[in-house]
């Protein structure tokens, strides 16, 4: 049989994703027909999730660079400077991945898997976890596939909460959103963020000291079994009905958090003992994947000996002990002389064989001079590619056509204030996430300020003692994106920054997660490139420095590509983003629930007439058109320097955010957020009022302040876009002119609407 | 010295020793394992924090209560030094019959999965805790209290107190902390009682009154920073006076009067 057609048959027997032309190119590197280990790795390592061939192109337009990045792309997770506390400085580490595919599938799993594999990333640099967020977008629960979404709804919430509350990291919120274009394939993106030493950052490949000195590869954790064999693979393929959910892994947050103790205790002693070592968390590719890239990101080959891997399930073939995805195992690459004193601390100290059968360390390799990753299986060479092929890259040009939805208006739009605002709050959009974080630890570690919903951002304190702020807010508008791919990426970091400087913190990195359908589609290839330019322009207005060539910085991400179901549908196209800002002290954070009853609402921010894929138009109208609202960057960059000074200088009671519902729904949800004892409400000024003074989504914020501080500002320079709309009263109501919405009726209905629909499977009426 | 016993699976154990120390005590976290070394320590008394030790295997706390430096720790609280058992903690104060304690080492009591109409699992929620004169008086852990109900977060899935039908008339005195609205009123309705937990109880005490076991996170409510500031009631006012002061940074917050109570019991201050 010719090379090529053997290639063709081992595609097909094997299930690989890989091409033709990626497979002869893989002959090419090792001068032979592969082997099965060296298909499985390259499969993996060349898969989009892995590869990024299709995007990478188009991510080198990101701006990754600024004085306060340590570490951008590349390696687990970003590194950005954070604080300096009692002569040490602490950095911060964040990382951002997607777990749709896995999730659809088997929701629990998926989404805990997901929980785990973020937390790893974070874990591996050397840090501390301190704070998790899942961003989730599931179908419309009462569509066609309703039973369907509420169930996957249920099942990736009860995966978070189990995972992540087990593993002692603080839920740090996030959001949810609902639409029809998820039904068939959910979105489950995860952020995880930590706090590490600025001088002990720890890098993912064997240090160059192995140039001189034996090191041997330790691997730690959980015994290897089949799971997730393929799971790369599987998270860039298509979403079938018969997906395969032996793909999916399966997640232990017990053992996690053991070995994240004894991972602490090792990493501590090393430092302390001035030792140098790599560390990395096994994730796609399992041990073939880790092992060859400490390898050959430090200039060295491995030889590593699957014999001495710790097995649960007996005769399994090499390439699936090598490259299945076991979740909670860590690949570290020593020097051979504190081999022992590492194995005692996991094995004796930590006890991870008698809390795991089968689990715990075990020296699995040596780094060689010579530049080949070598598999030895029973005496066996199983594999045995070139080094320099594992760091060689994969890239494609991928084509892209096609144009937005034309902008129509809906030809009336009825404007009843107390009818729609209702509406708006009593939608499964505009109703509040209460329930789903009711389910999540938001305050373990002791660290927590502002818990979800309390604060336009989660804010923490996460260097004890230190009085520095951290603030996190993740976003993404499907409906933007539906109607304009660019503006979905810019309003997803404006919404974001705005969230986090609406709490009082100057932003400082982003991640993102950019999740869409099958690239080889030109009009999907399109909405991708779109979003990419949406968030670099936007990011290129937030960098805050005194100095407007400074951009915020994107330290990580993840592309997430065919999204779409059997039925070839795409999911909306969804950047989405975090952003992370920093407060030099905590205790001028700002949360966004009304103080006292005679204080002013201040609009930072004029009105337009850009109510496209506006929660009124969705929910009132029942209309999904029209021209989205702009991105001003210039304008959005003063808004937010104003709010950062109005916060910084204690002249702020309260700050929220204009989002979804406009106006109306942020005063809402700042009078829903008073105390049940103690209620207060807002009445406008403006008696007459209309849809695009009310619900107009144009970026901008309302600040609650004391007259007295307002006449003092108001009476200097003030910018512009600022002026008084309304007042604070002691009634619980929304009003202006001759309409008054009672609030009374809808707090409790509210409050418990996701709760009654995802978990009850009630009507939202009910 | 007062000692944070970390089991597997522990995880409040480093926020609980720090709060220890802002408290000015000295603090150690001790792995399940080291019973040599604690004992060599002698510690002044104990905390078992909250978590899912060995993975809330066969029972949450049933194995951590069976683990060998739970020995010493029962030898200790028979002596009467003070016991504080946080969440999963008090779960394991439960299966090691220390609490309540009517006969010493034998289960009279369990927590069980929180009893919510129409939802099951976890419960993450700020719920608001009273004492009364006779728990005051007779539990260590809480003398710094008065009448007011004191705001608190919870966190768990299993949580709910629960007696055999023969003990019910006894266990009201070992009830030393129960669930109660802002005001100080109490219903054994969601979400008063958060869990459904009989009699509404928070702790439970031991007769000597130096081992509590709660359920809420007293180590999260520890200063003032910590309050929700849409909260109800006197200490959510105080919250929110405390908006633009740097002064909320050192202010304590309800769960400190935990804390406060053991110092005074050891005389400090």
């Amino acid at each position: 049989m010719e090379l090529q057609d053997k290639l063709k048959e081992a595609i097909k027997q094997r299930s690989l994703a890989m091409t033709l032309q990626e497979a002869e190119k893989l002959a090419g590197f090792v001068g032979r027909m592969p082997t099965p280990l060296e298909f499985h790795l390259f499969d993996t390592m060349w898969s989009e999730h892995c590869s990024y061939k299709s995007s990478k192109s188009i991510l080198r337009g990101f701006p990754t660079e600024a004085p306060q990045v340590v570490i951008g792309p590349g390696e687990d997770a970003g590194v950005v400077r954070f604080c300096s506390h009692e002569g040490i400085d602490y950095d911060l580490v964040v990382a951002h991945e997607s777990h749709n595919h896995p999730s659809q599938v088997l929701p629990v799993e998926g989404a805990a898997t997901g929980i785990g594999g973020i937390v790893r990333d974070v874990y591996c640099m050397g840090a501390r976890v301190t704070g998790a967020l899942d961003l989730l977008r599931f179908g419309d629960p009462g569509g066609k596939h309703g039973a369907k979404v509420r169930g996957i709804t249920r099942g990736v919430v009860e995966g978070i909460w189990k995972y992540g509350n087990a593993l002692g990291v603080p839920n740090l919120g996030g959001d949810v959103r609902f639409h029809s274009g998820y039904d068939e394939n959910c979105l489950v993106n995860v952020v995880a963020l930590g706090i590490v030493r600025h001088d002990r950052v720890v890098h993912s490949f064997v240090p160059p000291e192995a140039h001189d000195e034996q090191f041997v590869l330790v691997l730690a954790g959980k015994p290897t079994d089949d799971t997730g064999f393929g799971g790369a693979t599987f998270a860039s393929a298509d979403l079938e009905e018969t997906a395969e959910k032996g793909a999916v892994q399966v997640a232990d947050p017990f053992l996690k958090r053991v070995l994240s103790e004894a991972n602490a205790a090792v990493i501590e002693m090393l430092f302390e003992k001035d030792i140098p070592f790599g560390f990395k968390d096994l994730g796609a590719g399992g041990i073939a994947c880790v092992t060859s890239e400490l390898a050959a990101h430090g200039g060295l080959g491995i030889l590593v000996d699957l014999d001495a891997v710790p097995i649960s399930i007996e005769g399994l073939p090499p390439e699936v002990i090598a490259c299945a995805e076991t979740q909670e195992r860590y690949g570290l690459a020593i020097p051979k002389r504190i081999a022992e004193d590492v194995l005692s601390i996991y094995n004796e100290d930590y006890e991870l064989p008698q809390l795991f059968p089968g689990g715990g360390a075990s020296v699995i390799g040596e780094f060689t001079g010579e530049k080949v990753y070598r598999v030895v299986h029973r005496g066996v060479e199983v594999a045995s590619p070139p080094i320099e092929c594992i760091t060689e890259g994969i890239e494609y040009d991928r084509p892209s056509s096609g144009t937005n939805r034309p902008i129509i208006e809906p030809e009336k739009r009825s404007f009843k204030p107390v009818e729609d605002v209702k509406k708006m709050l009593l939608s499964i959009d505009g109703c509040s996430r209460q329930p789903v974080y009711s389910y999540y630890d938001s305050e373990v570690q002791g660290s927590t300020h502002f818990r979800p919903g309390e604060a336009d951002a989660c804010v923490t304190v996460p260097v004890p003692g230190c009085s520095a702020g951290l603030a996190v807010s993740g976003d993404g508008n499907p409906w933007y994106g539906v109607l304009n791919p660019y503006l979905a990426g810019a309003h997803a970091i404006g919404e974001a920054v705005r969230n986090v400087v609406a709490s009082g913190a100057t932003p400082i990195a982003a991640t993102d997660c950019l999740n869409y359908g099958n690239p080889e589609n030109p009009e999907v290839f399109r909405q991708f490139k779109l979003g990419v330019e949406g968030i670099a322009d936007a990011c290129s207005f937030f960098g805050f420095r005194n100095n407007p060539d400074i951009p915020l910085p994107i330290v990580s991400g993840n592309v997430s590509f065919y999204n779409q179901s059997a039925s070839g549908r795409s999911i909306p196209p969804s950047p989405i983003v975090a952003v992370f800002g920093k407060m030099d002290d905590f205790t001028k954070a700002c949360d966004n629930v009304l103080k006292k009853r005679g204080n002013y609402i201040i609009l930072v921010g004029e009105r337009k007439d850009e109510l496209g894929g506006s929660l009124y138009y969705r929910t009132c109208l029942d209309y999904d058109g029209g021209q989205v609202p702009q991105f001003d960057g210039e304008k959005e960059r003063a808004m937010a320097e104003f709010v950062l000074r109005v916060i910084n200088e204690k002249k702020a009671e309260s700050v929220h955010d204009i989002s979804e519902g406009g106006i109306a729904c942020a005063l809402a949800e700042m009078v829903l957020g008073t105390p049940s004892d103690a209620r207060l409400g807002v009445h406008l000024d403006d008696a007459a009022g209309d849809p695009v003074s009310l619900y107009s989504e144009t970026p901008g914020y309302l600040i609650e302040m004391k007259p007295a501080v307002y006449d003092e500002l108001s009476s200097g320079e003030t910018p512009p876009f600022i002026r008084r709309i309304g007042e604070v009263v002691e009634t619980f109501i929304l009003s202006g002119g001759d309409w008054t919405l009672g609030l009374s009726d809808i707090a409790g209905k509210r409050d418990s609407l996701l709760e009654r629909v995802i978990w009850r499977e009630k009507t939202a009426d009910e | 010295m007062i000692a944070v016993i970390q089991f597997p699976g522990s995880n409040c154990e480093y926020e609980t020793s720090r709060v220890l120390v802002e408290s000015g005590f000295e603090s150690k976290v001790f792995r399940w394992n080291q019973h040599f070394e604690l004992q060599n320590a002698s510690p002044d008394g104990f905390i078992l924090p909250g978590g899912f030790s060995f993975q809330d295997r066969v029972r949450a706390g049933a194995v951590g209560a069976k683990e060998r430096i739970m020995d010493y720790i029962f030898d200790c609280a028979s002596a009467g030094k003070p016991v504080l058992g946080i969440c999963n903690g008090a779960q394991i104060l439960v299966e090691a019959g220390l609490v309540p304690g009517w006969k010493t080492g034998k289960i009279q009591a369990a927590l069980a999965a929180n009893m919510i109409p129409g939802r099951t699992g976890y419960l993450s929620r700020w719920v608001f805790l009273k004492t009364d004169d006779e728990s005051r008086a007779n539990c260590l852990w809480l003398s710094k209290f008065d009448d007011a109900p004191i705001p608190i977060p919870i966190a768990h899935a299993e949580g709910r107190f629960v007696f055999s039908s023969d003990d019910l008339p006894r266990c009201e005195e070992n009830i030393a902390l129960t669930y109660c609205d802002y005001s100080g009123a109490e219903s054994d309705e969601y979400p008063v009682n958060p869990n459904g937990s009989v009699l509404n109880a928070a702790g439970i005490v031991n007769e000597s009154g130096n081992v509590l076991a709660m359920m809420p996170h007293p180590e999260r409510a520890f200063r003032m920073w910590h309050v929700p500031p849409g909260l109800e009631g006197k200490w959510g006012v105080m919250r929110r006076e405390f908006c633009h002061s740097e002064a909320i940074k050192e202010q304590p917050g309800p769960g400190a009067l935990f804390f406060s109570s053991l110092s005074d019991y050891f005389g400090m201050e």
